[in-house]
């Protein structure tokens, strides 16, 4: 369950398609272990309907919960943003009812009656119920890291309330399968971190959060839609390929100079073509008349430029996506890497900020930053 | 405490498992005198494996004994009942569901259907019993299930079952007012159609054959046969015969119904046959009505003479008695008006004269030719009559509630040799000496007496009222009673079986521990009567809340009542109370969370508040303690040992906000300075 959602650093990073195989093993050992487990689960995906189905999911729906419940940091749940309808559980007990009804008025027992008004009553008292179960409670909207393309972003959410009122059983998220459960009983206030699988690169809104309860006897789903107005920057999916461009680039004497104060002599070689004429070894060469060039490897930096066009014949997607593994390959490293796309130039570097301004900028390539 | 979990995978909380477990064993445990004893052994087995998997001791059963349990049940049923279309086979069938559900609890909607199943079984408990004992305990069962059934929405972390269970009562307890209103002002309605009753349940009170011994084992119980309630002051003791059945056929050992007697009815709404002219009334009438307790029978008592019911499902039968169109399988109440003086058949045909004089020529001679011989001496009917009755005064009859075994000849054995009868022993001879002297008679069995119940004013009839008297036609006085135990026996009809037995102390001799054999203490007597009077109650305007009954009651309170217009009412009181609880139950509770410390020193303050020193604003504990010495001097101790207390308390969690200290001391010290300043007062 909870493996599922593994730290989310790069230092564990897959790419996404193992990722997803080794979910799906686990998944298929704990159906070993639990020959239920499958349908269980879409049982549980049933009981509790995400965003994503039918109605609720039009256009004209939505445009009317944006007026009625518009995007904000901190939303208090009330009248206004609370829905209330029966869960299938709550249908199966009217039609208990009915049978219980029908029991009463053929054998004209007013026991059996008074029993089964009192669970319409009941069915009616638990309305009340559920909806006090989430009006009053107020959510706010915490930070989220960014995360790889395909991963799931785990976005931070304070649930509290203000009064005497406790709640029970609450549970939220954007997901059938990702859902959190929450209790403010002796708490005045509980974080919940919800996870939410991501899409493409770019910035990412994980839409409505889904924050309902049927407590106390699910007979009633009561829940709302709130617009935490977040958000979470994708970075492309990491893709494995090719090796790490490895370019031995010289650099200019004052810059070497600069870099290190002395002189590290590491050997000769024979002179090409091209050598620098203050690298010959005139020494050597006056007493073998050999022309050798000496080679001064500190003067020399490992600079790791990730280009555009190392690879070639790809869509840009396929290209970032290889970029961004390299990214993570080389942070793990000592080695300086700068990156060159079109219409970006940052300066070779090694340390986390610049790895997230890297990825930043391959995660928004070609769209629009604002958005 | 961290209640985050994760809600994916499903497996029943355990405090619901608890409850669930618990409200089964309850909702179940009243219908196991009823069930055979194989289910009982399944359900026990089921109820031991499921509470095997909760300890986790052993794994749910492998497919092939569910398999097993299914079968002997789906085989079972047939084979245990004689009637499959019956109550107590489709109980059996759902009770058999219900244990078997519980084997196979995988997912949450197992639970929830053994949950409802749970509340179905409870309600079926309702078809066989009704009194408030039962009703409690059934409330008690749903309080448990709905206990399951929160706990099944609960959080697993959550792990209080007491708690839980609070939440049920709360939850209930709220549900009760609109329960209420529904209860009086749904609109009931007559059954749609007819369902199965229970089967095989012995049937009870008087029978339709006598023969000797019949109503003196009858007399053994104590059990409630009916309940009367009367507009005015019900009649005295001594007229309280309650008509039943008419016996009017003697094979020469017992009496029993003339079946061509039946088939001619009076019925409300129907043209009245011929013979309903022959009944005239005299004199005044009374008002009543009688909740009949279910005894499988098709006949109901009245006073007689009864004036034929409103109701159809009532008529009257050719020998003007109330019978009832179906067997009372269930609590029934009539009303009825009748008129204790009244004239029936001044006229008797032929036919009739000779059907009420028929006896086997054969049967007891010597009986035969007593009366023969008795007869002739008499001057007139009403001359023998009197002289039978005398001879039954004065000469040794005993009235006993144990009389002697009698052989082929019971008459002549009775009359001549072991002259120590009960009520049957009396009216069956009587009748046969008036039918051997050619005058047309017949055996009434029904009821004499009961108790007037003065906190419930009505009038409580047992199986031990039972009773069996004469009646004699005569030349144009119709029918006229006559109850030959009174000539042996007057303190049977004027108080009671227990008066008349006094001597040989045999009432209710079978049942020591019926509470009317201690009818000589008082308190207990007192008791008795209020209970019944309360269960009385119960009985005519709860259980007995009927279709009629909620019409006429409403129509006293709404003009024009009818259907339409009650369920209006209905929906206009149901919302105004759902209103007035949702204002309840979603009020703002903005009071501030008090720490139970800080709780307890308010306590303290409003005490000494009452005793004329309040605390100023802003005043701390040791300043307002300094202060309070002074004004109480009585109390200066007590005082002081609570405000140092409280602050000692209140800084040794300084700095830790979640460490709760212990006020234990704190609180008995309040407690003290409470009896105290109680003890003190000035």
């Amino acid at each position: 369950m909870t493996d599922k959602k593994t730290a989310l650093d790069a230092q564990t990073i897959a790419p996404h398609g193992i990722d997803k195989q080794a979910l799906d093993k686990q998944s298929l050992d704990r159906q070993s272990l639990d020959r239920q487990s499958l349908d269980r689960q879409s049982l549980d995906k049933q009981a509790m309907p995400t965003i994503k189905q039918g109605f609720w999911r039009s256009k004209r729906f939505n445009i009317w919960l944006k007026k009625r419940v518009p995007p904000a940091k901190v939303v208090t749940l009330g009248q206004r943003n609370i829905f209330i309808l029966p869960t299938g559980q709550g249908l199966y007990f009217v039609v208990l009812i009915f049978f219980m009804m029908l029991a009463g008025i053929n054998y004209q027992n007013s026991l059996i009656f008074a029993l089964a008004f009192l669970l319409i009553s009941l069915f009616i008292v638990s309305i009340l119920h559920t909806f006090r179960n989430l009006s009053g409670l107020t959510i706010q909207a915490g930070q989220a890291g960014p995360v790889f393309s395909g991963q799931d972003a785990a976005f931070t959410v304070t649930l509290s309330r203000n009064g005497a009122r406790t709640y029970e059983s609450i549970v939220l998220g954007w997901h059938a399968d990702m859902m959190q459960g929450a209790d403010l009983l002796d708490n005045t206030e509980d974080q919940a971190r919800l996870y939410v699988t991501t899409g493409q690169r770019g910035w990412f809104n994980p839409g409505r959060l889904l924050i309902q309860t049927n407590y106390p006897v699910g007979l009633f789903r009561a829940w709302s839609w709130v617009d935490l107005d977040m958000s979470v920057l994708v970075y492309p999916g990491p893709v494995a390929g090719g090796d790490i461009p490895v370019s031995l680039v010289a650099v200019n004497e004052g810059e070497a100079l600069l870099k290190s104060g002395t002189d590290d002599f590491h050997g000769l070689r024979q002179h090409q073509a091209g050598d620098s004429l203050r690298h010959i070894a005139w020494k050597s060469y006056a007493r073998t008349d050999e022309l050798l060039t000496k080679e001064f490897n500190s003067f020399v930096d490992r600079t790791v430029w990730l280009d555009w066009d190392h690879f070639t014949a790809m869509d840009p997607e396929a290209r970032l996506s290889r970029l961004c593994f390299l990214v993570v390959q080389l942070s793990q490293m000592t080695d300086d890497y700068g990156l060159r796309i079109p219409g970006i130039l940052i300066q070779p570097a090694n340390n986390p900020e610049h790895k997230n301004k890297v990825l930043k900028a391959l995660a928004l390539f070609g769209l629009d930053p604002d958005e | 405490m961290s209640s985050l979990s994760p809600v994916t995978g499903y497996e029943i909380p355990r405090n619901s498992l608890a409850w669930m477990l618990f409200a089964q064993v309850a909702v179940i445990a009243p219908h196991l005198v009823r069930l055979p004893w194989w289910i009982i052994m399944v359900c026990f087995a089921c109820g031991f494996w499921r509470v095997m998997v909760y300890q986790g001791r052993w794994s749910y059963p492998p497919r092939w004994v569910k398999v097993c349990f299914v079968f002997s049940g789906l085989i079972g049923i047939p084979l245990g009942y004689s009637k499959i279309y019956a109550l107590e086979p489709a109980i059996a069938l759902l009770v058999i569901a219900f244990v078997l559900k519980l084997l196979e609890m995988h997912h949450k909607r197992d639970a929830y259907i053994v949950i409802l199943l749970a509340y179905f079984v409870a309600i079926t408990e309702f078809l066989f019993f009704q009194s408030i004992p039962y009703t409690l305990y059934m409330f008690a069962t749903v309080v448990m299930i709905t206990t399951a059934l929160i706990g099944l929405h609960q959080t697993k972390s959550h792990m209080k079952p007491l708690q839980t269970f609070r939440t049920a009562v709360v939850l209930l307890a709220q549900s009760i007012p609109l329960m209420l209103v529904l209860f009086v002002l749904f609109p009931r309605i007559a059954p749609l159609w007819s369902v199965p009753l229970q089967t095989g349940v012995a049937k009870t009170g008087v029978t339709d054959v006598m023969s000797p011994g019949d109503i003196s084992s009858l007399a053994q119980s104590d059990a409630l046969a009916f309940t009367a309630t009367f507009e005015t002051d019900p009649p005295p003791y001594g007229a309280l015969y309650w008509r039943g059945l008419v016996l009017s056929e003697f094979d020469g050992k017992s009496w029993s119904q003339a079946p061509d007697l039946r088939r001619s009815i009076w019925r409300q709404g129907e043209a009245p046959p011929e013979w309903s002219n022959n009944l005239s009334y005299i004199g005044k009438s009374y008002n009543y009505s009688i909740i009949m307790e279910p005894n499988q029978q098709s006949w109901l008592f009245s006073l007689a003479m009864p004036v034929l019911p409103a109701n159809r499902d009532y008529v009257i039968l050719r020998d003007f008695r109330l019978a009832a169109v179906k067997p009372v399988r269930q609590r029934i109440r009539y009303a009825l008006r009748s008129s204790l003086e009244y004239r029936i058949d001044p006229q008797l045909t032929n036919f009739y004269r000779y059907r009420y004089t028929r006896i086997p020529a054969q049967s007891n001679p010597q009986s035969q030719s007593l009366a023969k011989k008795m007869y002739r001496e008499a001057s007139s009917p009403q001359g023998y009559i009197n002289d039978v009755l005398r001879m039954y005064h004065f000469e040794e009859f005993v009235y006993t509630l144990k009389p002697p075994l009698l052989g082929g000849e019971s008459i002549d054995e009775f009359l001549l040799q072991s002259r120590r009868g009960f009520c049957e022993h009396f009216a069956g001879s009587f009748v046969f000496l008036m039918r051997a002297a050619g005058i047309p008679a017949r055996v009434v069995l029904g009821y004499q007496g009961g108790e007037y119940n003065p906190s419930g004013k009505y009038v409580a009839v047992r199986q031990f009222d039972a009773h069996a008297w004469a009646e004699v036609w005569l030349e144009d006085k119709g029918w006229v009673r006559f109850d030959p135990t009174s000539a042996v026996a007057p303190e049977r009809v004027e108080r009671g079986l227990e008066a008349a037995v006094a001597g040989e102390n045999t009432f209710l001799e079978g049942s020591p521990l019926s509470i009317f054999r201690y009818r000589q203490l008082l308190w207990l007597t007192e008791l008795r009567l209020q209970l019944g009077s309360i269960a009385y109650y119960w009985d005519s305007w709860v259980v007995g809340y009927t279709p009629d009954r909620q019409m006429s009651l409403l129509s006293k309170y709404f003009d024009r009542m009818n259907r339409q217009r009650l369920g209006s009412i209905m929906l206009a009181v149901f919302f105004t109370v759902l209103g007035l609880l949702a204002v309840f139950i979603l009020r703002k509770r903005s009071r501030a969370v008090v720490a139970p410390l800080d709780a307890e020193f308010l306590k303290f303050c409003r005490l000494m508040q009452k005793r004329g020193c309040a605390r100023k604003t802003g005043e701390g504990p040791f300043d307002y303690g300094a202060r309070l010495a002074l004004y109480t001097p009585e109390l200066a101790t007590e005082i002081d040992s609570v405000v140092s207390e409280y602050v000692r308390l209140n800084y040794s969690c300084a700095g830790n906000n979640s460490a709760q200290p212990n006020i234990k001391s704190l609180r008995q010290m309040v407690r003290a300075l409470k009896i105290r300043a109680l003890t003190t007062r000035v």
